[in-house]
């Protein structure tokens, strides 16, 4: 079997002008097949005056009515029909093979369904990322991953295995266990959280192990929060284990449409099997020049069971200007996802990203990987902390360390805070995805 | 892309795998296991056809 760079070499260096053609065509598939099988879709689109005709050029994909998560909560659960899915699926019930839900971190679950069909596709889309990041048969691949409900990395196993790589499921192991058992078995790759990425370094480094010098792990692929496309904190894992690590964007909703390859000059988005639309937050005007950031609109081809049409996931990115040097003709994003637009909150008169935050602790190498940042009210007056940990050879510095940290704060996010110094692996850590912001102010 | 593929002749066999795999399944009676598989081959004969087909579509080969 050839180990070329691309998965799929025609799709990923097509002509843009046949992409576009493609993703016309996709698009009117996948909205022909939920009109006409999703009561949920029908109403929507009925309601809006639009039908599968209407779909004639690109442009026309405009006129589709966005989907958000609370439209999708609505018709869900208890009490819907069929439960727990809702109108929404498109699908008789007895071809539905793999639930999923999300995590439920914005409010109610999203309950997901699947095809096996579609859970092909998902994997499908992983492998295209996998491959991007040089996995190859012959790897031994980590996942040191509850297997449960959650989508999480259970498309990185069945692509692995895809793929030809050896998959080691590590489920149930603790952190101890699975840092052993990397080791007994030269793994050399893994896919995790940032945060799982950066606690794990630290356990093997409490347990005597170093693991850039005593383990085998090259390749990290990271997923379900941003830090993989967050500069300093991806330098910190890439010190912290000896690999090169890669970031890996998707929802449950919408499967896995975009990845670092090995160059990391970006996200490419899949946009043979997604639409990546960017609208101006404020005015709802497409985006597509490079360098302005909007709110993410997604729409997922070919997933029969729960289509994905002009999903608004709130989420904020923006188009590189870049071509990849990787020669594919995928878009590339700047930066990642770059916050959410629910996240994006005014603080003292000022819009202040939570990630903005994270790349100023994350570049304090006297500081630990947790951090927190909580906003209150002291009377009329917005306050924030921020909570970090202090390694253990610098707190004779803390007043040094201070006055750094406010001065990058302040020209970073225009913000003065309070910072608090905490024990090193004193602050909470999660294996799943962690929330660092908390607002308590009023509403 | 510096090779050039066959797509006409991927396109063809992957329409033959289709419907080899939907005949077998359609004479399978109630035959479980052979059901079951043409369904988990069809998945894959999917995949082929995002891959490869529709590809081959837009490009006209």
């Amino acid at each position: 079997m050839s180990n070329g760079v691309y998965w799929n070499p025609v799709l990923e260096t097509m002509p843009r002008e046949k992409l576009r053609q493609l993703q016309l065509k996709k698009f009117r598939e996948i909205f022909t097949w939920a009109y006409g099988h999703s009561k949920f879709y029908h109403q929507l689109y009925s309601d809006a005056g639009i039908e599968p005709g209407d779909l004639k050029k690109f442009e026309d994909i405009k006129k589709v009515p966005k989907m958000e998560k609370a439209m999708m909560r609505s018709v869900q659960g208890p009490g819907k029909p069929n439960y727990p899915y809702g109108d929404i699926l498109c699908v008789p019930l007895d071809k539905v093979t793999d639930y999923r839900q999300t995590s439920g971190t914005t409010g109610q679950p999203v309950y997901q369904a699947d095809t096996w069909q579609d859970w092909e596709q998902g994997t499908e889309a992983y492998c295209y990322a996998m491959w991007a990041q040089g996995y190859r048969p012959g790897d031994r691949v980590f996942l040191p991953f509850g297997y449960n409900i959650f989508i999480a990395f259970w498309a990185y196993h069945y692509a692995g295995e895809k793929i030809g790589c050896e998959v080691i499921p590590g489920g149930v192991l603790n952190t101890e266990a699975r840092i052993l058992k990397m080791q007994e078995l030269r793994a050399t790759a893994m896919g995790a959280t940032p945060t799982y990425i950066l606690g794990m370094a630290e356990t093997a480094r409490g347990m005597g192990i170093d693991p850039p010098k005593d383990l085998f792990i090259r390749k990290i692929t990271v997923a379900g929060e941003p830090g993989g496309s967050v500069p300093a904190t991806r330098q910190r894992m890439e010190d912290a284990w000896g690999a090169k690590v890669y970031d890996q964007v998707g929802s449950t909703e919408i499967g896995h449409w975009g990845w670092q390859c090995t160059h990391q000059a970006g996200l490419h988005v899949n946009e043979a099997m997604y639409l990546i639309e960017i609208e101006d937050v404020n005015t709802g005007e497409l985006i597509e020049e490079p360098g302005r950031r909007g709110k993410m609109v997604v729409t997922t081809f070919g997933r029969m069971a729960q289509p994905c049409i002009r999903f608004d996931v709130k989420d904020l990115i923006q188009w590189n200007a870049r071509q990849c040097d990787c020669g594919r003709t995928f878009r590339l994003l700047d930066g990642g996802i770059q916050g959410r637009a629910d996240d994006i909150t005014k603080v003292k008169g000022v819009l202040l990203s939570p990630l903005a935050i994270e790349e100023v602790v994350r570049n304090t190498p006297q500081l630990g990987h947790e951090y927190q940042v909580v906003v209150t009210k002291k009377g009329d007056i917005d306050d924030i902390t921020l909570k970090v940990e202090i390694l253990p050879e610098y707190r004779k510095d803390e007043a040094a360390i201070k006055a750094k940290l406010t001065d990058q704060l302040r020209l970073t996010t225009n913000l003065g805070y309070n910072i608090e110094f905490h024990p090193y692996e004193s602050l909470p850590r999660s294996q799943t995805k962690s929330r660092r912001f908390q607002d308590l102010r009023p509403h | 892309m510096n090779q050039e593929y066959d797509m006409k002749s991927m396109v063809t066999k992957i329409k033959a795998l289709r419907r080899n795999a939907e005949s077998l399944k359609e004479i399978a009676g109630d035959f479980p296991t052979v059901i079951k598989n043409c369904d988990r081959i069809l998945a894959n004969v999917h995949m082929l056809e995002i891959n490869v087909s529709d590809a081959a579509e837009v490009m006209g080969k």
